[in-house]
This record gives C-alpha cells, structure tokens and sequence, in this order.
C-alpha cells in the first residue's frame, strides 16, 4: 500500500495549477460573457502538451498513465470547469477512437494535429431522444459499396461548431433487440457534404463549452471510416473508454469542489456577522468541513480509479463510485458555498455562482448519477 | 558552451510562514526554485537553445532538495550536482559560498548564472562572494543579458538608479538574474517526465576535499539567535470629512505626526 505522489505529478500539478493561475483565471469573466474558448487556447494547451498526455510520443503526446491526467483535469476544473469540459473533449473522447482504430493517415492527418491544438476533435453519441439509453438512438449509417451514408440527428455535441473532425456513433444494426450492440463508431470530418451543425445550445452551467445539434442528412464517408473495420464492434470499443471517462469526470469534481471549498474558507474568515467572523460559527466550520471529507475521499475514489485503469483491472464499480462521488461532492461543495456566501453566493460578480451552475454539467456525461448507481448495484449482484 | 545555475530551494512564495520557538517550521513547506534562479534557469536555457551546449544545476540543499531539482530538470536542464550532506547544513551565505566554490572549481563551465538573491532568506551575496572566491568576474542583477559572437564575452544591461547601465565582462563569469530578464517557460510534461531519467550526481564535503571545520553550522559566522514575525501593522487612519477639510488635516498629519512634508 502507497499513497505518495510522484515528484513527476506533483511537479506537474504545479505547472498546471501555475498555468490555470495565471493564463485561465484571469480571462474566466471574458469568457463567460462571450460564452466561448478563445481559440488560442487551444494552441497554448497543445504547447504545454496537455492534450497529448495519454497518447504516445510518436504522435506528439506525453505516454504519461491516468493519475497524471486525473491531476490535471482536477487542476483546470478547480479553474474553470468550461475550459476543463473543452479540454478533456479534446484529450479523450474527441481523440481517443483515431487513437485505438483510425488507420495511420487518419492519424497523422488529425490526431497529430488536434494533440498540438490545431484541430478539434468531439465525439457526438446523444440524440434528442437518446441519452442515458444509448440504445435507442435512432441515427443510422448503411453501407452502400465502399462507403456508409448516415443519417440522423444528434444533439448537446460539445465544440461542435468548431469542430474538425466528429466520432460518431451510428446504428449499423436497427434490430431493436441489438439495442446497445447494434451501435458503431464512425469518423466524419468537418465538411462532409449533408454534415450541418445547428444552432448553439443555451445552458447554465459550463456556458463558455459549447454544445450545439448536429445532423447528418445522406453523409456519405468512405467504408475505411467505421472504427475497427467490421460492425458490430463499436459498442464494445465505446464501454472501453467508459471508465476512462468516469473517473476523469469524477476528476473535475474533485476540483470543482476544492474550488468552492477555498472560496468559502477566504469569504468566511473576513465576512463579518453578530461581531464575528462567519468562519467563527460552528455552523459555517461544518460546512467546510463536510466538503474537506468528501473532498479528502473523492481523491481517494478518482487516484483509485485512475489506478485501477492503469493496472488495466476490471473497474466498473470503482469508476462508476469514483464518478457519482466525487460529482456530487463538486456540486454540494458549490451549493454550500452559495450560502456561506449569503445573498453574494447569487451575485454573478462573484464566483459561487458560477460554481454552482458549472457543477451541473458534470452530471449527466459518462453517466447520470442515477444510472451510476444501477451500474454499482449490478456489480455488486443486486 | 556549459552553463552552471545555482539554484537554492526557498519555501513557496505563497506559504504562510509559521514561526515557532524562534524558528520557522518547515514542515508541511511546499518547496519551489527560488524566482530569482528561475530566471536564472530560463536564460541559460535560452543560450543553450541558441548556442547549443549544456545547462548544468548546481545546488546545496538537504536530501529532499532533490525534489526541487527535478523541476529544474523538468525545465530543460541538462543534469544536476546535489550538494548534499549533513556537514553543509546550518551555514550562512559565506560557507554557502565556500561550498558552492569547491564545487565549481571541479566543474567545467563557460558562464554560471544565479539569482541575484534568494527569497528566503535574501542575503544577495552568496554568487558574490562564490565570485570572489573563484577569482571569477561577476555582474550583478542584470535584465538583459547578450553574448558576443565568439562566446568570449557578456554584455550585460542593469537598472541602476531608475536608469540603465551596461557591464560588460570576459568569460567565464558570474552573473545574476533580476526580474524582467526574461519570461521563465512552464516545465513541458514531456520533459517532467524526462526529468526522471536525468542524472542527479551527488557530492559530499570530502568529495570536495572540504575541511568539515570550515563549512556548515561549524564554519559559519552568521547565528541566527532567533527568528520573530514582523511586528503587526498599525491600522490605518481615516480622516473624515469633505474632501477640502480631509485635506488640511492629511497636511497637517504628515506634517506634524509623520514629519514626512
Ligand atoms: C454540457 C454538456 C455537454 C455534453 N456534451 C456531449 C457530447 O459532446 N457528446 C454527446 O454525445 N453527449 C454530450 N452530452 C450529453 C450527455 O452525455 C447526456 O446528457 C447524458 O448521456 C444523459 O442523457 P440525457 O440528458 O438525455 O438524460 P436522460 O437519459 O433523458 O435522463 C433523464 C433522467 O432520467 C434518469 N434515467 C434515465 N434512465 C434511467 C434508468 N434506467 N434508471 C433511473 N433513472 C434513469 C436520468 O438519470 C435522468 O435523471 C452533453 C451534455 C451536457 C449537459
């Protein structure tokens, strides 16, 4: 047993704490009124090598194992959670299919690029009508000679406005019986005649992320674009990166919490009421110290998680816990300090706000915390 | 062309520091490079990339300093020297300087670059007197810093009484970085994980042929009695009243109490 960090991680969770520090925090207001990611960024994450931490040097990226990548996504959420939402996209699910089953020119051609932040890469699953139950989308691509031509709309698809290139998920078989199953990935480039992306998706929460609709009306790709060459291959390839995404969610919680755990404890120790410091009320110390418990074990559950991933063990359950725990502490944490912050916690000049409606948007990707515990309650038999 | 940094491990500048029994506590530190060396880093890094060559590390500090040299490493630095033993521990800046000397009297080198001072304890003398002691020309918080073509020489530009002035010096030489000489780079994450694999030599008071007597807590001629926070501040003073009246009494204040006007 060992729970010491690397000098590595630890240097490397300084660079980017020093990078959200003074690159991202001070243009946070910027981009939350323009509700966009300047596309420099993009640029500037690509040279610090960012996106390329999990891919291997050949391609530009860093080989660095998951605990490096938890560090860092905790890192950017406890800075901006839309900038840390953009990034992953661009680290995992965006990228991560060209990775494991694009064919090298594909590779070169986009994945080389979007690691240095020169393309963008999103993967588009959810449709109006399908989220939780992936099953039921209803976008279908056939085959016709040596292409496929896909139809259907998809919808919430993040950076797709900007996006270079899309891993789409399709029907290949619509036997409703194959649910899940009859699911594939493709590749669809920006561009690709009957390709439109539709208007941008108003929300709450992680404002300067955008998600847009998108749809695919007669898109015809080459066959070469089905990931892994064969259908009926997809949705095993899609539960692969499944825990992946998991605990690295459960990563922008954890950072998201401490977030709001640090800006309660600075608003409480000069915040003055009844002749004392609010942080002098037990009520308010509870507070705090609530989200340091849920704080100390959502890092517990996610380097758990993320080293269960590098082991290459089996960790539905744990990533599963590591997810639902660790968001959810994100948004209690962000809850908690609306109301240490008194009626401020509403002020949009302050950052409880923002908090709290950042923390919403880690809910409902990789799984909602509903559907996160049917998945454990499975694992454990029942 | 080699380049030795002297680097020193300095709490973060965002610890607060804790003072007990007339000492800082150390523990629970997060340790960084001292800024000042920092930029000391980024310019040899820079020479090297335009010059190519080598940037060596060089610093005294105790076995966790290793940590702090990584970062260095993280940087771009090519390798480093630990000063590491027991005996060097509890000096002052001159037996920093002693030690720091011997050391480089080992090494080969073109340039060595430091920070004009270190944070913790802002002596601003240890590259002066390592310096003196190897007999060595040195030029001190400098914001710019070229080197001629043939490397022979610096040219070096310092603030001085809100103007500039221009040393130059021959080479080999030391020169300390001021802020403003550059813009120090994040370490890459490629080369944070490189750093692992770059060597770390470490050398003791006998590899230096150091008398124990002379280094060190023995060698010292600075004691620190004890340490105590600063005093706390006075409050401030707000005068009241319209802006003319506030005024009068602000000149008289300053005037009368603060005799500043
Ligand atoms: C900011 C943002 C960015 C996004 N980006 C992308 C993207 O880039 N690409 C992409 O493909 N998708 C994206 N999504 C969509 C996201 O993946 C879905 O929101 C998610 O899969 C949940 O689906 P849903 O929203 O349709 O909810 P639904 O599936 O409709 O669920 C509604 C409610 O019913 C509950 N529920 C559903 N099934 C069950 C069940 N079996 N048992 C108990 N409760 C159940 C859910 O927990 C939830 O409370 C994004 C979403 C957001 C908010």
């Amino acid at each position: 047993m060992d729970f010491s960090i690397s000098p590595q991680h630890e240097i490397f969770r300084r660079t980017v704490a020093e990078f959200v520090e003074k690159e991202v925090t001070p243009r946070v207001s910027e981009m939350e009124e323009r509700r966009e990611i300047p596309r420099e960024f993009y640029a500037r994450m690509g040279e610090l090598g960012f996106f390329g931490l999990r891919y291997p040097e050949e391609y530009g990226g860093a080989g660095a194992d998951s605990m490096m990548f938890a560090i860092f996504l905790e890192e950017m959420a406890r800075g901006y959670i839309s900038l840390a939402a953009a990034a992953m996209m661009q680290c995992l699910m965006g990228t991560n299919f060209i990775y494991r089953f694009g064919t090298e020119a594909q590779r070169s051609r986009l994945l080389v690029p979007a690691l240095r932040g020169e393309k963008i890469g999103t993967i588009a699953m959810t449709e109006p009508g399908a989220g939780s139950d992936l099953g039921a989308i209803t976008t279908r691509a056939v085959r016709e000679g040596d292409s496929y031509i896909i139809d259907g709309t998809k919808s919430w698809i993040t950076s797709a406005t900007r996006a270079d290139f899309f891993t789409v998920a399709a029907k290949t078989n619509p036997d409703p019986k194959a649910g899940f199953k009859g699911i594939d990935m493709f590749l669809v480039e920006k561009g690709t005649p009957g390709l439109s992306v539709g208007k941008k998706i108003a929300k709450a929460g992680a404002v300067a992320s955008e998600t847009s609709e998108l749809t695919f009306n007669e898109v015809r790709v080459p066959a070469e674009n089905l990931f892994g060459g064969k259908e009926g291959f997809g949705f095993a390839a899609l539960r692969e990166m499944l825990n992946e995404i998991r605990v690295m969610t459960g990563a922008l919680g954890l950072g998201l919490a401490r977030a709001a755990r640090d800006e309660s404890i600075t608003y409480a120790q000069q915040r003055m009421a009844f002749g004392k410091k609010i942080g002098d009320f037990q009520a308010i110390q509870h507070k705090v110290a609530d989200m340091e418990i849920e704080i100390e074990l959502s890092r517990l559950a996610v380097q758990y998680g993320a080293w269960l991933i590098d082991q290459k063990q089996p960790c539905n359950k744990e990533a599963a816990i590591a997810k639902l725990f660790a968001t959810e502490a994100g948004v209690h944490a962000a809850d908690e300090a609306t109301r240490i912050f008194g009626a401020y916690g509403m002020a949009m000049e302050m950052t409880p706000q923002r908090l709290f409606r950042d923390g919403r948007f880690l809910l409902y990707g990789g799984g909602t915390s509903e559907i996160l515990r049917n998945i454990i309650a499975k694992e454990i038999g029942i | 062309m080699n380049v030795v940094v002297l680097i020193k491990r300095v709490p973060d500048t965002e610890t607060r520091i804790q003072i007990k029994d007339g000492k800082v506590v150390t523990d629970g530190i997060s340790w960084i490079i001292s800024p000042y060396d920092e930029y000391a880093v980024e310019e040899a890094l820079r020479l090297i990339e335009k010059y190519t060559g080598k940037v060596t590390l060089l610093c005294l500090g105790p076995v966790d300093a290793k940590e702090t040299i990584r970062k260095g490493l993280a940087l771009g630095a090519d390798d480093a020297i630990h000063l590491n033993d027991p005996a060097f521990e509890g000096g002052d800046a001159s037996t920093t300087a002693v030690v720091l000397a011997a050391a480089l009297k080992k090494m080969q080198y073109d340039l060595v670059l430091a920070g004009k001072q270190a944070v913790d304890e802002d002596n601003a003398q240890v590259a002066i007197r390592v310096a003196e002691l190897l007999d060595l020309p040195h030029v001190n918080s400098v914001i710019k810093l070229d080197l001629s073509d043939d490397k022979k020489s610096a040219r070096c530009l310092r603030e001085v009484d809100g103007d500039r002035d221009i040393a130059e010096s021959s080479l080999p030489a030391i020169i300390t970085a001021q802020q403003g000489l550059n813009e120090p780079r994040y370490p890459s994450l490629k080369g944070i994980m490189g750093a692992k694999k770059k060597p770390i030599t470490d050398w003791k008071a006998s590899d230096l042929g150091l008398d124990p007597g002379t280094i060190g807590a023995s060698g010292a001629k600075l004691e620190v009695v004890r340490v105590d926070p600063p005093p706390a501040r006075p409050p401030g003073k707000l005068i009241p009243g319209d802006a003319a009246t506030a005024a009068k009494e602000l000149v008289r204040l300053l005037h009368e109490e603060a005799k500043v006007v």
